[in-house]
């Protein structure tokens, strides 16, 4: 299996992706929506577009501060704008109506959003917490499945790869999500949260059938020896050790030989539902898809090209030790 | 020998005729669920509506923090349902359907514990006027029966002409402003009634005091009315009329209507805040055009038919007959989601839908593995019934580890979440369960019930169970 054999290569490819992920959010951060920072959003629509420039020469006059205006053809069809400006007082939100709404023809107000800057603070606690809360009760859920198959790798081995897994294939939407917003001025809102937490479940979904292979195999190609062992205390105890038959990476191979295909097909079918949405389904979900489909295919990649030649390049490690303190 | 070949030829007759029934039962059962979820979506006033959210069916999102640093925190739970209630009240004269009112506290999570309120006004997209509705002063108001009126409504009544007498009713309108309201009220508070005069004791009763204006205006009714019944009205609402037995000079009043100490209490509290127990300050506001919720839904579902139709494609394309199998399973999937939407209800938002429509790439998941395994068999040389149950075998610590992984993290989203994060996790939840129920049921039921199949025999049939580029 190329995966295990050529394993430094895509382990090399991993970091280097992971360490450049870390190096765009770090740089660019994200450009973060007013579910976040607080402050307010205006949908407006008009049968015909009035020039942005006599839009913005209205708004300037109502001291609202920095803002900004984007051209955007709504889910209706129709040519608008989109207003995002600081938390706006209610007095000062009817101006800002009234402005854009003189501006144009059949002009109406389709979205308006205002959020006080400590609901935004709130949720993103919330949504670090919920990160941290699901990572950690996946590694206690996935230690405690495979604690049947402790050697030549502890069950705890398999569940902090599901959670490295689990970075890489969340910091490359994230990456993406960075670039998106420094480039095109997408910001990340509550839905990019949600897309974020979805990569999350199908990533540790793909890594544990891949995993789940494994375990099958392993339990499969080992013999279980049990020798009697008297402890110190004069207890007689019995030890089972495992011998494999064939050399781990060789299992882990040809685990992931055997599921290339289910993990590929899973990730076309879920891309193809996500392209649908992502040209079909709205200007609302459409960074939600986007952020998804990078996140699919990482999370593929992961599971294939990451977990398995780690727990590889793992046991190994593992086994060398052992000879050296013998 | 013959014999017993012959018995178990008869044995192996009937369980393919159970497994057949059992086949035409499944996809009986998804046309069912199909057809229930189709009526509620045409029909108007159905039973089981689809609910949907705001942003998709426009309307407005409020969200008030109240300011409860002036209150102990022993009362704060109290107040603020006080505080649902009236605002509650106020909404619902509003006259908007299914309105939604409710306490939020932000949770563990944030430093400060906040208390808010969130309203929701389907329908309603002229915020400046919800908001002045509902931040207004709640209203006290006092009027006067107007005799001559109830009793002309009495004689209609007593002569017994049927005639436009619910006309007659609609339009009764015996009270009389007098000008004194809330406005003039210096302070309100709880007492309890003296059990003189024969009257019933300890009743609570609200107590409350005009100011000077206010007390010169009530002496000046009281004084000319004297013998008339003086209605004390709340919000718009009659909560008692008491008779005016003199003049009353010191612009002192009692309320007293039946109340229990809570309700007495809670009144005392509404007059006492200019009707608002706790000072409330607008934090968030949302606000969708009915329109653009209209083109949010519509293009959301048919994203959604185009995925499920090419997800469907993809599936027969790669595993010819299992994979239409898998398209059937995915189609009742969507139908138990949709069914269960109506049903629990589950409010559908963008998100929700968008939810939606990724899980159904993830939800024949449990059956592209199901039919990994069962190629490995098939290939190996086993038929196909026996391919397909040792597939499900198989496939299943695989499905059950990816799914409970997934569910905890559905659980732990929805308990940390903010409404719309809920909806989503509900939305990601449901998928899990009922997906796998459709991979184990349906998939397997129409699977076992195909015709017999064995790679060896160079049918098409057994070519049908083959997969992708292979033509073995």
């Amino acid at each position: 299996m190329p995966f295990i054999t050529h394993r430094k290569i895509f382990l090399g490819i991993a970091v280097a992706v992971v360490l450049g992920a870390g190096i765009i959010i770090g740089t660019l951060g994200l450009n973060l929506g007013i579910d976040f920072t607080g402050g307010s959003l205006t949908e407006v629509s008009y049968a015909e577009r009035p020039s942005k420039e006599g839009l913005s020469a209205e708004l300037d006059q109502l001291g609202l501060g920095g803002y900004s205006l984007r051209e955007t053809i709504d889910d209706t069809g129709r040519d608008g704008y989109i207003l995002r400006t600081r938390d706006l007082t209610e007095d000062e939100r009817v101006s800002v109506e009234s402005a854009v709404l003189a501006s144009g023809e059949e002009s109406l107000i389709t979205r308006f959003t205002s959020i006080g800057p400590v609901i935004g603070q709130e949720l993103k606690d919330k949504a670090l917490w919920a990160i941290v809360a699901v990572s950690l009760i996946i590694i206690l859920y996935v230690a405690f499945v495979f604690a049947g198959v402790s050697y030549p790798v502890g069950s705890w081995v398999y569940g902090g790869i599901t959670i490295l897994a689990l970075l890489h294939d969340v910091l490359v939407p994230t990456a993406a999500m960075a670039l998106m917003g420094y480039f095109m001025g997408v910001e990340a809102d509550v839905l990019f949260i949600m897309a974020l937490l979805a990569v999350l479940g199908y990533s540790v979904n793909d890594t544990i059938v891949v995993f789940d292979r494994v375990r099958e195999n392993l339990i499969k190609h080992r013999q279980e020896k049990k020798t009697k062992v008297v402890s110190t205390d004069g207890v007689e105890r019995e030890e089972i050790t495992y011998i494999l038959q064939k050399p781990f990476a060789e299992i882990v191979g040809m685990s992931v030989s055997q599921t290339l295909m289910r993990s590929i097909n899973t990730s076309v079918t879920t891309l193809v539902a996500l392209t649908a949405l992502y040209f079909v389904g709205g200007e609302v979900t459409q960074t939600f898809s986007l952020v998804l489909i990078v996140g699919v295919l990482a999370g593929t990649y992961s599971s294939i090209c990451i977990a398995n030649p780690l727990l590889v390049f793992i046991a190994e490690r593992k086994v060398d030790k052992e000879v050296v303190s013998k | 020998m013959s014999n017993n070949n012959l018995q178990k030829k008869e044995e192996g007759g009937s369980k393919a005729f159970i497994q057949k029934f059992h086949a035409v039962a499944v996809v009986a059962i998804i046309v069912l669920v199909g057809f229930f979820v189709y009526t509620n979506a045409i029909t108007e006033n159905s039973k089981y509506p689809f609910k949907l959210g705001l942003d998709l069916a426009g309307g407005s999102h409020l969200v008030y923090e109240a300011d409860v640093s002036k209150i102990a925190p022993a009362e704060v739970a109290d107040l603020m349902n006080v505080l649902r209630d009236v605002i509650e009240r106020r909404v619902n004269i509003f006259g908007v359907s299914e309105p939604i009112v409710q306490v939020e506290r932000s949770s563990f999570v944030s430093e400060n514990t906040i208390e808010r309120l969130v309203v929701e006004l389907p329908g309603v997209t002229d915020v400046a006027t919800a908001v002045e509705e509902i931040g207004k002063t709640p209203l006290l108001e006092f009027r006067l029966i107007d005799q001559e009126a109830l009793a002309q409504q009495a004689t209609v009544e007593v002569d017994g002409v049927p005639v436009e007498e619910s006309v007659l009713e609609e339009d009764f309108d015996p009270f009389i402003d007098t000008g004194l309201t809330g406005r003039y009220l210096a302070s309100a508070a709880l007492e309890f009634a003296g059990g003189s005069g024969g009257q019933l004791s300890n009743e609570p009763i609200v107590s409350i005091v005009f100011n000077a204006e206010g007390g010169d205006l009530f002496e000046t009714i009281t004084r000319e009315h004297t013998g008339e019944n003086l209605a004390i009205f709340l919000d718009g609402e009659m909560i008692s009329s008491p008779r005016i037995n003199e003049a009353i000079v010191g612009g002192r009043a009692v309320i007293s209507g039946g109340f229990t100490p809570d309700e007495a209490r809670a009144l005392a509290q509404n007059l006492n805040f200019g009707a608002l127990p706790v000072p409330i300050e607008l934090a968030s506001t949302q606000t969708v055009g009915a329109s653009l919720g209209e083109g949010v839904l519509n293009k959301g579902m048919k994203a959604g038919v185009i995925g499920l139709g090419l997800v469907i494609l993809f599936m027969m394309l790669w595993y010819r007959l299992p994979g239409l199998v898998a398209g059937v399973s995915l189609i009742g999937y969507v139908a138990i989601m949709l069914a269960l939407f109506t049903v629990i209800p589950v409010t559908l938002t963008a998100a929700g839908l968008a939810g939606l429509v990724l899980s159904l790439g993830m939800a024949v998941d449990a059956n592209v593995l199901v039919f990994e395994r069962m190629k490995e068999e098939y290939r190996a040389g086993k038929n196909s019934h026996v391919a397909a149950r040792e597939g499900f075998k198989r496939a299943w610590s695989a499905i059950r580890d990816g799914n409970i992984t997934s569910l905890l993290s559905a659980v732990i989203l929805f308990w940390f979440g903010t409404s719309i994060v809920k909806g989503f996790a509900l939305v990601f939840g449901l998928g899990v369960v009922v997906s796998m129920i459709s991979a184990l049921l349906v998939t397997r039921t129409l699977l076992l019930a195909l015709p017999e199949s064995h790679i060896t025999k160079k049918t098409i049939l057994s070519k049908l169970y083959n997969s992708g580029v292979n033509t073995k």
